[in-house]
This record gives structure tokens, sequence and C-alpha cells, in this order.
């Protein structure tokens, strides 16, 4: 079985990366990278659970166009 | 043992039986395990029949028939049931991929955002679902899960809009190659112990043969040539249970999972 990598790299805007180190002094959280993968698997597991993958508002429109496009929505 | 159930939108025997020279992995397949055309009792409708397969319930217990009602997308938890990852989850590591019952497609315990929002509609679209569902399901396939569901939803939407032209079956033998990847480039098969349910929701025919019009012959896409017919493909490996209807695939993995065998 192939050996899966750990970990990898994510890049966010520097600005935000500073406002979350702020964000988390005197925390349980030793970096910005555990706090990021806590919030992020927080909003995975939500999306699983409530059935509805995190799309933003404007993609619900896409897909609507898209229905319309193929007929499904008329 | 993984179970793997792969999922194919429209996949239709008209198209397969006739090209098995071509269709190389089908005829593995086919000569690995058992092959079948299921007969539809409900019309062939993609969200309903996927809904039933993994939910076990018919179109009357499960109410949902469309990807849209009233005007609205139809989102999971409209549909008052539990399909077969809700009962399994806690029991066994369960990963689902892509299964069109509503859009986008649903997966559980993946993190897979559908191409085009689960509705691919250009040829760009259907390389780029084809390629990230057979990576994203092969790297599943390396966890060795209990349970994989897979689906790749493009040939639906190619027999939609080229029935009857040669490209259809470029397509099925794009999607050959991915099956015959996933399979047994992988080393899921031959083995004793993985089980494999390769199924389809509905088959296809021309436009006007089609007992259930499920869309407008004109769309903003151009002219349909193609419709569903209610005839499905099935080929199982290493799978007892007989498979009638969509719905006993939801009996056949409730009992590999949570019943004794008798």
């Amino acid at each position: 079985m192939p050996r899966r990598k750990k970990f990898t790299t994510v890049s966010i805007p520097v600005q935000l990366f500073e406002k979350i180190k702020k964000q988390i002094e005197n925390t349980g959280f030793p970096s910005v990278s555990s706090y990021v993968g806590y919030l992020l698997r927080e909003v995975l597991v939500e999306a699983h659970e409530s059935g509805e993958m995190p799309f933003a508002r404007e993609d619900a429109e896409k897909i609507r166009r898209r229905l319309r496009a193929l007929g499904y929505l008329r | 043992m993984t179970f793997f159930v792969l999922g194919i939108d429209g996949a239709s025997w008209n198209v397969i039986r006739p090209n098995l020279k071509v269709l190389k992995n089908f005829a593995r397949l086919i000569q690995a395990g058992k092959a079948k055309e299921i007969v539809l009792r409900e019309k062939p409708i993609s969200a309903a029949i996927w809904c039933g397969m993994f939910s076990g319930k018919t179109v009357e217990e499960h109410g949902h028939l469309e990807f849209t009602k009233d005007g609205k997308i139809v989102k999971r938890e409209d549909i008052p049931v539990k399909f077969i990852w809700d009962i399994l989850k806690d029991k066994i590591d369960v990963r689902v991929l892509n299964v069109p019952f509503v859009v986008p497609p649903y997966s559980f315990n993946v993190d897979f955002r559908p191409v085009g929002f689960g509705l691919p509609s250009n040829e760009k679209e259907w390389e780029e679902e084809l390629e990230r569902v057979t990576e994203t399901t092969k790297e599943l396939l390396t966890w060795k899960p209990d349970l994989l569901i897979s689906v790749f939803t493009l040939l639906d939407r190619v027999q939609h809009f080229h029935w009857g032209e040669p490209v259809v079956l470029e397509w099925y033998k794009k999607l050959d190659e991915k099956i015959g990847e996933l399979v047994w480039d992988t080393g899921f098969l031959p083995s004793e112990t993985n089980k494999l349910i390769l199924i389809s929701d509905h088959g296809f025919c021309s436009f006007g043969e089609a007992k259930v019009q499920t869309l407008p012959k004109r769309t903003p896409y151009g002219e349909l040539k193609g419709d569903h017919l209610e005839r499905a493909v099935l080929i199982t490996v290493n799978v007892e249970e007989e498979i009638e209807q969509p719905q006993d695939v939801f009996r056949v993995l409730e009992k590999e999972f949570l019943r004794t065998k008798s």
C-alpha cells in the first residue's frame, strides 16, 4: 500500500495569517496550521452531516442555470 | 474486504453488448462475474432510481422524483430516508462519491467537488469528470474502505445529446479504460474476497422511443437525441445475492454488513 503524505501546504494571504495568529493567542491551538485545519474539518463534517456541500449562494444560481439549460428546471 | 459499488449513470446494454470486442474491461468483468439486465419497475428517472438504490425504498416511499420540486433544488435533507451510508457509518468505513440523486451529486466521508456541479455538459467537463472521479476512486480504493460507492455521470449527458452518433461509443471506450484502471490495475480484482457491483440507473434509446420523456426535446444546449430506457446494466463479481431491482443493492449491502448470512 502506498505511503500517504500526512501534510501539505495551502496558501492563504499573509494578512489573514496574521489575523488568525492574533486570534489564537492564549488559546489551546499551537499554530495557525492546526487552527485552520480544525476549522476546515468542522466545515467539512458539517457539510457532510447536513448532506450539503459547502456551496456559496452564487454557486446555487449557477446550478439553477445549468438545470434550466438542460431542461430539468422549466 | 472492500465492497465496491461502481455506478454508471445511463450505461446501456444496447451499446455495451454489440461492442464487447472494443469494450474489453466490460467483457472481462462479464467473464469474471455475472451480468444481467435490470428491467426497472419504476420510471427511469435518475434522481428517483439512485435514491431508491441506496435507501432501499420505492419511489412511493421516498417520494423523491426529480432534482427540483416546485422550482427549488431538492437537497439531501428534503428526502426523509436513511441511506445505507447513514446506517453503516458508525459500524464500518464507508466512502461515497458523486451519487446523483441530488444536484450537486452527494458525497459522504469524501471531500469531492463535482465537475460542473454534477451536471457536466460539454466535452471538456466530461473529460474532467472521467479523470477526477477515476483518480479520487483510485485513491479511496488504496485506503481499503469496507464500502465504497462511486458514480460516473457523464455518459447520461453524452447520450442525451449524441445518441445514435459514433461519438457515444468513443465515450464508452474512454470509460471502459477507466474501469480497467479502477478494477484491475489497482489490484481490486481478481480477488476472492473483494466484491463488486457495477450498475446503471437506466439505459438509453432514441428520444422518440422512450416511454418516459425525462427532459424536453429542445434545450439551450441543443436538441436532445436520446432519452432514458427502463433497462439498466448490472454486473456483479463475488456477489451471491440476486439483484432484480435497484432497491436490492441496498438490501445486499445491508445483509453484507448488518445481518448474519444465512
